[in-house]
């Protein structure tokens, strides 16, 4: 019985208040209120269901409750001004807390029902479990209500807390004296089952960090956005690079240099069939590359074939000419569609007519995400498992490992070395500014690239792709006319006539009429693989946001 | 920066190339100099590589394309003709421990061989209209299948005169796909001999077939048959990750081989990895009931490792010992990742690369003929009298009170050539008797320990067959032989003193051993003796040690319970056979008896025991790479600014390693805004570094590419400018 009555008055920041309220001439009124008020709660309560439900008994039962309570504990104050104080002041929240359990005689006059403030912090936790509820009803949220959804479930969390400290409590004062709550359980689980500091726990294994990081509700970001900066251009970007000064390259290229100096290990290895990887933060194609020279200055006669995995456009057809061209004319295979049958009759040619060829291959981030495929993997690791052909690679993310699996790691036949060097990404191996800005959801980057274009134009009908193969076509020519200024930055788009396009198109009768034309134009509007303006004199212009190389390619896409 | 904007521009146009073939150029491009003239800044490492490169143009002209040379050691004071003979060492030392590799995987997988192509046989024999399956039971790993359906290809070309076909799940997605690749593979398996056949069935009688009919093989087939008047040719379909494969594929498949049998035998084998019900409950009814089918097992991957252990690291033919605890944690990772037997055998050729390579000290493993005194210069000599054997060498030595022998070591250089050149004779001694006593240890068959296990243990620990305290406990198995197992102990021995182990290259030592042979003999024959007098005597034969087994006796004397030792019934015979176990034990503690190889003088020189370049190189941990990288940038470039960070942030940090240290104190949800605003206040104008708003806003944008392009944030739609994150290890 006594622990109903603690579970009223525990809450935590009375102590000190509750002296107080005696001497306060409107408590008394408000008091003699509650009874009308807890009515309505119970009623409210009764519809809300039964969460509230058990909170109210408790309130009820409390008054006889406490008017025994009283009675046994009225010797005790001097006790606890002896031990239980100096106890309080050790400046444990918990221990605080303890007082006014040992103080209650000072409260007798009051009726002892539940204070106004102890009312309000129910009716909060009422609301609290109410919106609680209404959220888990009303199912997806968004994140403004998140936010709100975690004071209510604080709100209600931390009174449950209290109300079952005080219960704990209250349940050993029967049992035993309350000279020893210091040493109480109940404490202990509070201590653990509470967590209110701000900072997060350090040095949590990851797994943890994942599962508290994303718990839900947990993230809470400030609203504040870029809208108040000014986002960077490419060209600013570069002129900004182009006069900073970075305070490390000294080391950098120190660093370079004592990577430099496994050289001859790396070259070695290859020639034992092995292949290499390297690995680490920081751009290795400086290093690739004077691995290269290196190879080059120790043996002209061997061919060496690097291949860029972070060119977008990489495809294994790529990869292959370039080997046949750098192979002996004699070895080149008859055309197939299919790369792996062309290069394994590549392969076979290689190893029954020139046996003492060797052929090395660097690649440059080999776990690019034009290379990611697994398709392209799998050539590639045919291709390293030939005796003739030695291959070196760089990788730029922690996660390359997983790019292949037990077969391919063994025909690859890898040595992994740590080859940090800190050095800033070139320019085309990471496009910053389009990089960040799609991050953010900025900008988002044209179409899909090529691939996009392809999945697109296999879902349209043939005079769709026909219609497409015109209007890149002429880009290009309209490119090689304006002086074609390859290279990557912004360059100005380049745009063909509307009326120019729809009279080719005609003639090649690929649309009858303007009509017809104009559908075949708004399906690749819809899918963003064209753009459409009108200059300063009104004539409406068609251009294709890709960049020249990806023209090409998807030109000779659509020619084969 | 700047810098790195230089360096780029010699090879530009190459940058936005797929892949190009790397031309240096007559002369070196802007970026060729610049590089090279910041190593000429550092003079002493240009020297080095330039140095080696003409030496190795020396000798490349007389060794032709061999490959690359090794490096001078001594800080490059090693002569040529060192260097030279420890390449030399390994390129005789490798090849021909390869090559018993290899032949003992051919061999591993013979009996499987024999048995499918045996069970194919005698399945064209028979008449039946089910398509004869054979599921070969490969194991888990598909690195090492690829031997055996080599190996299955050629013996089934050869003896079965079968066409055979290898088909991969990622080579065929789907029928079209699949039968494309058959009809190619097995139009085409012969090569160029028969090419032109090829050309002329295609297209035969104005029709030409399209690439995935079943015809265009048919009638391929049925020419070949008439031009060589053969047998008609079976085709062989092999799946070889038949789990990878789909099922509607595979049932497929099956059914249109079946609707072919009246035209084209096929065959079809699976490689399965798991089980044959397993795979079989992924096919229809159906399609099960058409396959007439049986199943092979391939050897386990522990037996065959087993037996590549005993070829090529313990065998005789080894000329590196890999040291125990390389050689534990190689045969870890094999059982515990189920790495192939592949690359065990590559980590076994690093361990040999490295050893020659790198060790100076390598060419002391040369043979008698060619290590001569002039090859050892004074650094070789300085070197092993750094060694920690040599320490221990003269320590022992001082200890058993040979001074002069000590004395001579430290000071006297050529009486220490006099002893390293010993030293060879000594390993050979040395590896005879642990091979010999372990191989006789397997022969009491009363070890229960695996071969590996046992090398393992002898190398680190030596050998001792002592109950309490040695490596190999026998002596309580052999003290409770019964005779007769005694005497097939004993015989046990002489035939394996008498056959050696072919496996490690052991040749019988019977002359050798003539002692401990007669000894043996003369032990059986007294046992024989005595076990004939004991069965005469209607006794049977015991010891002292096998009796106390039955000592305790349990008799109720009026009603209480006695128990009494019984040791009063020892026979003379029992006596003798006793004192003839223990002469026995003697004996076998006297040959079973080897060092542990670390006390072994120069053991560096032919032990290669390094886990470190081996656990780098084959199994590397490039998360903790790159968290070291960005969280303690000082690590690895060692400048002076980062130097106080120690781990922590500080704003000299190059700007994704800031980020990185932001990165991990924020949560799941990252603001970019505010990520920007700490990364400013960190670096921005009041801060020592003092960053202008753009400039900073440049290395953010970076550092938050790079970030990306790591995979370490990924975009979040929950919130305008949040980024979400992507990683927690």
């Amino acid at each position: 019985m006594a622990r109903r009555k603690t579970a009223t008055e525990a809450p935590v920041p009375r102590a000190s208040r509750k002296r107080d309220l005696p001497a306060d001439p409107y408590d008394v009124p408000d008091e003699a209120e509650t009874p009308r008020r807890r009515r309505r709660m119970e009623a409210a309560s009764t519809v809300n269901g039964n969460i509230g439900g058990e909170e109210t008994a408790d309130g009820e039962e409390a008054q006889p409750a406490v008017e025994l309570t009283p009675a046994k504990r009225r010797g005790r104050p001097p006790k606890s001004a002896g031990t239980g104080t100096p106890k309080a002041q050790a400046t444990t929240p918990s221990s605080r807390r303890q007082r006014p359990l040992a103080e209650t005689p000072v409260r007798l006059n009051g009726a002892d029902t539940p204070s106004r403030r102890n009312i309000a912090d129910r009716s909060a936790r009422r609301k609290s479990a109410r919106a609680l509820i209404d959220r888990v009803i009303g199912g997806a949220l968004s994140d403004d209500e998140v936010e709100e959804g975690d004071i209510a479930r604080e709100i209600y969390e931390s009174s449950e807390d209290e109300e079952v400290e005080a219960d704990e409590q209250a349940g050993e004062e029967e049992t035993q004296e309350p000279t020893t709550p210091l040493k109480s359980p109940g404490r202990k689980r509070r201590a653990t089952g509470r967590k209110r500091s701000p900072t997060p726990p350090r040095d949590l294994p990851p797994h943890e960090q994942y599962f508290y990081q994303n718990k839900p509700g947990l993230a809470k970001t400030s609203n504040n956005t870029l809208s108040s900066l000014d986002l960077l251009t490419h060209d600013e970007y570069f002129s900004v690079l182009r006069q900073l000064k970075d305070p490390h390259a000294a080391d950098v290229n120190f660093l370079q240099s004592l990577h430099a100096e496994s050289f001859q290990q790396w070259a070695f290895e290859l020639s034992q069939g092995f292949s290499t990887c390297l690995y680490g933060y920081g751009s290795k194609r400086r290093l690739l590359h004077n691995f290269a020279t290196y190879l080059t200055s120790q043996n002209p006669s061997h061919k060496i074939v690097i291949i860029n995995g972070y060119v977008r456009t990489l495809t294994a057809r790529d990869i292959l000419s370039t080997l046949t061209s750098a192979l002996p004319p004699s070895l080149a295979p008859g055309s197939t569609s299919n790369p792996s049958t062309t290069l394994q009759t590549l392969l076979t040619n290689l190893s029954t007519t020139s046996p003492s060829t060797i052929l090395t291959v660097l690649i440059n981030s080999i776990d690019a995400p034009p290379l990611r495929k697994p398709a392209l993997q799998s050539f590639l690791s045919h291709l390293a498992s030939h005796p003739q052909i030695r291959l070196a690679s760089t990788a730029d993310t922690p996660d390359f490992p997983l790019l292949w699996d037990a077969g391919q790691r063994a025909s690859l036949n890898l040595l992994f070395h740590d080859c940090t060097t800190f050095a800033a990404p070139a320019p085309c191996e990471l496009e910053v500014v389009d990089e960040v800005h799609e991050l953010l959801g900025r900008k988002a980057r044209r179409a899909g690239g090529k691939e996009g274009v392809a999945f697109v134009l296999r879902s349209l009908p043939e005079n769709a792709r026909a219609l497409f193969r015109l209007l890149v076509g002429e880009v290009l020519v309209a490119v090689e006319e304006q002086g074609g200024g390859g290279g990557t930055g912004e360059e100005e788009e380049v745009a063909v006539e509307y009326r120019m396009v729809y009279n080719k198109a005609v003639e090649e009768f690929i649309c009858s009429s303007e009509m017809a034309f104009r559908t075949l134009l708004k399906e690749f509007h819809d899918h963003q693989i064209i753009t459409s303006h009108k200059d300063s004199i009104g004539t409406e212009l068609l251009s294709l946001p890709f960049r020249r190389e990806e023209l090409e390619s998807i030109l000779e896409e659509l020619t084969s | 920066m700047a810098e790195n904007e230089n360096n780029s521009v010699s090879f530009e146009e190459d940058d936005h190339r797929a892949a190009f073939i790397f031309n240096p150029g007559p002369g070196p491009g802007p970026g060729e100099e610049s590089s090279n003239n910041k190593q000429t800044a550092r003079p002493a490492k240009r020297r080095k590589v330039t140095t080696v490169a003409k030496a190795d143009a020396s000798r490349s002209q007389q060794e032709g394309s061999a490959g690359p040379a090794f490096p001078p050691l001594f800080n490059g004071a090693e002569t040529p003709e060192a260097v030279r003979l420890r390449r030399e060492l390994f390129e005789t030392a490798w090849p021909v421990l390869e090559g018993r590799v290899q032949h003992v995987l051919r061999k591993a997988n013979c009996n499987t061989l024999d048995e499918v192509s045996s069970f194919l046989r005698q399945a064209a024999g028979a008449e039946t209209d089910k398509i004869t399956a054979g599921f070969i039971i490969t194991g888990p790993n598909i690195a090492s299948q690829d031997l055996l359906f080599e190996q299955l290809a050629e013996q089934l070309c050869a003896a079965a005169q079968a066409r055979f076909v290898r088909l991969r799940a990622s080579e065929a997605p789907n029928l079209k796909a699949a039968l494309k690749k058959i009809i190619r593979d097995a139009t085409a398996a012969r090569g160029a001999e028969e090419e032109e056949d090829v050309d002329v069935e295609v297209t035969q009688g104005g029709r030409k077939y399209l690439d995935y009919d079943l015809e265009a093989l048919h009638v391929f087939l049925n020419q070949q048959q008439q031009q060589q008047q053969q047998q008609p040719r079976r085709v062989v379909v092999a799946f070889q990750d038949s789990e990878a494969f789909e099922s509607g594929l595979l049932t497929d498949l099956i059914s249109l081989f079946h609707s072919w049998r009246d035209r084209i035998q096929f065959d079809v084998l699976f490689g399965v990895a798991t089980s044959v019900e397993l795979f079989q409950a992924r096919l229809l009814k159906s399609t099960a009931r058409q396959l007439y089918g049986a199943q092979f097992d391939v050897v386990q991957a522990n037996s065959v490792l087993e037996s590549v252990i005993k070829n090529a690291v313990a065998g005789t033919k080894a000329g590196l010992r890999i040291g125990p605890s390389l050689l534990q944690s190689l045969v870890e990772r094999q059982q515990d990742h189920v790495a192939g037997i592949q690359v065990f055998i590559s980590s076994l050729k690093y361990a040999y690369m490295c050893h020659f390579y790198a060790n100076p000290l390598s060419v002391l493993l040369a043979g008698d003929g060619r290590l001569d005194r002039k090859l050892l210069q004074p650094e070789h000599i300085e070197a092993v009298r750094t060694l920690d054997s040599f320490k221990g060498q003269a320590e022992a030595a001082v200890e058993a009170r040979q001074l002069n022998h000590a004395q001579s070591l430290i000071e006297d250089d050529e009486y220490l050539v006099a002893q390293i050149m010993e030293q060879g004779q000594r390993r050979q001694e040395y590896l005879l008797r642990l091979l010999r006593a372990l191989h006789l240890v397997a022969a009491t068959g009363l070890s229960s320990a695996s071969f590996t296990d046992s090398y393992i243990l002898a190398l680190s620990s030596g050998i001792d067959i002592e109950q309490s305290s040695g490596t190999v406990p026998l002596e309580d198995a052999v003290k409770r032989l019964g005779a007769d197992e005694f005497i097939s102990l004993i015989n046990r021995l002489l035939a394996a003193i008498q056959a050696g182990d072919p496996e490690l290259g052991l040749e019988g030592w019977e002359s050798d051993a003539e002692d401990f042979g007669s000894s043996l003999t003369d032990l059986r024959d007294e046992v024989d003796g005595l076990l004939e007098r004991s069965k005469s005597n209607r006794t049977a034969l015991k010891s002292k040690y096998s009796a106390q087994s039955r000592v305790m006796r349990t008799t109720v004397v009026a009603q209480k319970v006695q128990l009494s030792q019984d040791t009063a019934t020892l026979t003379e015979e029992d006596k003798a056979f006793t004192k003839a176990i223990d002469a026995l034990l003697g004996l076998l503690s006297q040959s079973l008896q080897c060092d542990p190889v670390d006390n072994l003088f120069l053991h560096e020189v032919w032990v290669f025991d390094s886990k470190s370049p081996y656990r780098d190189v084959f199994v590397p941990r490039p998360g903790a790479t790159f968290g070291r990288a960005l969280s303690r940038p000082h690590d690895y470039l060692a400048c002076a600014c980062c130097a106080k960070a120690n781990g922590g942030l500080a704003s000299t940090l190059p700007a994704t390693a800031i980020l990185y240290h932001l990165y991990l104190e924020a949560g799941a949800l990252i603001n970019v805004a505010d990520l920007w605003s700490a990364y400013y206040a960190l670096v921005g104008e009041e801060a020592d570094v003092g960053l202008d708003e753009r400039s900073a806003l440049v290395c953010f944008y970076r550092g938050l590419a790079e970030l990306r392009m790591m995979g370490f944030v990924k975009q979040s739609k929950k919130k305008a400018d949040h980024v979400a994150k992507s990683k927690w290890l």
